[in-house]
């Protein structure tokens, strides 16, 4: 019975769901007559599915706007920050793991705290300051300069995951290391680094999804040159752009992300922690 | 190979400025090259603090330490070339167990050739050589101890191995088989070994000389024999052996000593005690059944016994004190309630304040 319930529950939930992503996905194939006509369900019956949409985001005669060059950029700045980020962030969230630091009354939780406050302040306060760092740096409108900005917001979320992560691995792994003759940055590399794979990939996920979703950054910081992929899909809305082209563009900007997921949900499934000792 | 030596070594964790809560008292001890030592005491008596001062991984408050007249009070863990085994077997596990014991020798840079033949020596020695492409993570507690110990003997720098309580998380069955190895390997390798424990057999079986702490002090070092036959305190001969060492408080009368009022012999100055708190102690090894009275023989009335296989402990009250006796099975159950117990002079000694007189 509580079975049944359940599976009925999140039959009803993930088409509650998943019904503007289908939405999208039915409307970007549609011919202009099976939008703008009435509401039509079924394809072949009802309409004939129609790739002008996808015609019109693509390179080629039908082109009403390329979001290839947008998507590059996107992988970009995304990679970068990404990289990044979990680069020093995950060295950061080590050294506070396993040192302790300090000054005065200040210690290790006063430090990480510092890191997570960056995401606790709201992006638009740092709009304007950003703006003329970037703009005395000549980093406006660049990639880096974005993958700069970007950084300072998904360092904070790697220091505050790994942190937990290193703290939950056993120090007798590393402390074994160094007795074996490692000094604390081999130890990191060689022995912790390999096991925190799981805790990388959340790290990392994250830093994708708010890298690829930023708007805010990119909308202020860049124009032309660096336009990024949400960047272009908010500007095909804002003129008077049909519905099919649209929901083409909002389906290829979200295929990235949707692919990502498949790919790291069996991965997550098969980073088990612990157990490296005792 | 190295002789430690630890000069006036003392930790507190918490920097505390008053040096009775230190984790570890200031001290001062030489550990020969060569030869095996036993750390015994209870937990949090700074066993664990003695060992990782010497691998580096803590830096004593205060002292220097010295492997073989060389300071390394401040030379890092990594160039101390120390071989630590933990409790809790410690593998890298995203690595074989080939990795694992190789991986000393990729720190050190070896050649690929070289370390596949010491692994190999190794591997052999531990009986793990069929494991070796195995990976780690999936072998069982003793199996992971075992390359946590090869680790460390397939170094051939190693100043010292360490060994904390190595055995605690094995189960009885593997324990023999592992602590049969460690002793063979001990004997190959001739290293200076500290073995941290708190089971009595594991020491008096591994150790040369045994150091038994408590509360961040050591109270006595000596061979097993010498733990054993004469403890300096009351707190070793109630923590060695079993059951432990019988206590009966005597009065001393003009350098005589009087339990109740039977005169008792000891081996001890009886002009050394004077005052309060003397008491006589004796290994229920070495209390025996005699039939009727004597020199140093008191009267006990027999409660209860308990068996341990070969050897019977029978548990006595004389005088309101408790007293055991250790016999052998074939002697057979006393008859009677009321026995009586010559405590031999030769193995009695006199204990003042909880100190041998």
């Amino acid at each position: 019975m509580y079975k049944v319930l359940k599976a009925t529950f999140i039959t009803i939930w993930s088409l509650f769901v998943l019904f503007p992503i289908m939405w999208a996905i039915t409307t970007s194939f549609k011919p202009e007559s099976a939008v703008v006509n009435g509401a039509t369900f079924i394809p072949f019956l009802e309409y004939q599915p129609s790739l002008i949409g996808w015609k019109a985001i693509l390179p080629g005669p039908d082109s009403l706007t390329n979001l290839l060059t947008p998507t590059l950029n996107s992988f970009i700045v995304t990679a970068g920050a990404t990289a990044v980020s979990l680069i020093f962030g995950s060295l950061a969230a080590y050294g506070l793991s396993r040192f302790t630091y300090g000054w005065k009354n200040y210690s290790n939780a006063d430090i990480i705290f510092f890191f997570v406050s960056q995401r606790i302040m709201p992006p638009v306060v740092l709009a304007i300051p950003f703006f003329l760092l970037l703009k005395e740096l000549k980093l406006l409108d660049t990639h880096l300069g974005l993958i700069l900005v970007l950084t300072s917001g998904l360092m904070p979320i790697v220091v505050w995951l790994m942190v937990d992560f290193f703290n939950a691995l056993p120090r007798e792994i590393d402390e074994m290391a160094m007795l074996e003759g490692c000094n604390p940055i081999q130890a990191f590399f060689r022995t912790i680094l390999p096991l925190s794979k799981p805790g990388l990939t959340v790290a990392g996920m994250f830093c994708v999804i708010f890298g690829w979703n930023d708007i805010f950054f990119a909308l202020t910081l860049t124009a032309t040159k660096v336009l990024t992929l949400p960047v272009a899909v908010i500007a095909l809305n804002g003129t008077v752009t049909p519905y099919w082209i649209l929901a083409a563009s909002t389906v290829f900007s979200i295929i990235p992300l949707v692919g990502l997921a498949f790919v790291i949900e069996r991965f997550l499934s098969r980073g088990n922690l612990g157990g490296a000792v005792r | 190979m190295a002789k430690i030596t630890l000069s006036n070594i003392g930790h507190s964790y918490n920097k505390d400025k008053d040096q009775s809560t230190w984790a570890l008292k200031p001290l001062d001890m030489v550990w020969e090259s060569g030869k095996t030592y036993a750390l015994l005491g209870p937990s949090g008596c700074g066993k664990t603090t003695i060992l990782n001062t010497i691998s580096g991984l803590v830096t004593p408050h205060q002292g220097r330490l010295l492997f073989d007249d060389q300071d390394v009070t401040d030379v890092p863990t990594a160039q101390r070339n120390i071989a630590q085994v933990f409790q809790f077997p410690t593998i890298y596990r995203s690595m074989s167990v080939f990795e694992n014991l190789s991986f000393p020798l990729v720190c050190r840079g070896w050649k690929p050739e070289k370390i596949k033949a010491r692994v190999h020596e190794i591997a052999e020695i531990l009986e793990i050589t069929d494991k070796l492409g195995r990976s780690a993570v999936k072998l069982g507690a003793d199996e992971k101890q075992l390359i946590s110990l090869g680790r460390g003997l397939v170094r051939d720098d190693v100043s010292a191995l360490l060994m904390d309580e190595p055995l605690t998380v094995i189960d009885p069955q593997s324990k023999f088989e592992l602590r049969k190895k460690i002793k063979a390997i001990n004997k190959i390798n001739n290293l200076t070994v500290i073995y941290v424990t708190h089971d009595q057999y594991e020491a008096m079986t591994f150790a040369d000389e045994l150091l038994v702490m408590s509360f961040g002090e050591v109270i006595q070092r000596g061979t097993p024999e010498q733990l054993f036959e004469k403890p300096n305190s009351k707190y070793v001969g109630n923590f060695i052996g079993s059951p432990a060492m019988n206590f009966l408080p005597v009065e001393a009368k003009s350098s005589e000593i009087y339990f109740g009022s039977t005169k008792l012999k000891t081996s001890s100055a009886h002009t050394a005690v004077t005052g309060k708190a003397i008491e006589v102690g004796i290994r229920p090894e070495y209390v025996s059944l005699v039939t009727g009275t004597g020199e140093n023989v008191i009267e006990a009335e027999l409660l209860g016994h308990d068996d341990l296989g070969s050897v019977r402990v029978l548990k006595c009250v004389s005088g309101g004190f408790p007293i055991s006796v250790k016999i052998q099975r074939n002697e057979g159950l006393p008859a009677g309630k009321n026995l009586f117990l010559k405590l031999p002079s030769e193995k009695s000694w006199l204990y003042q304040d909880g100190h041998l007189a």
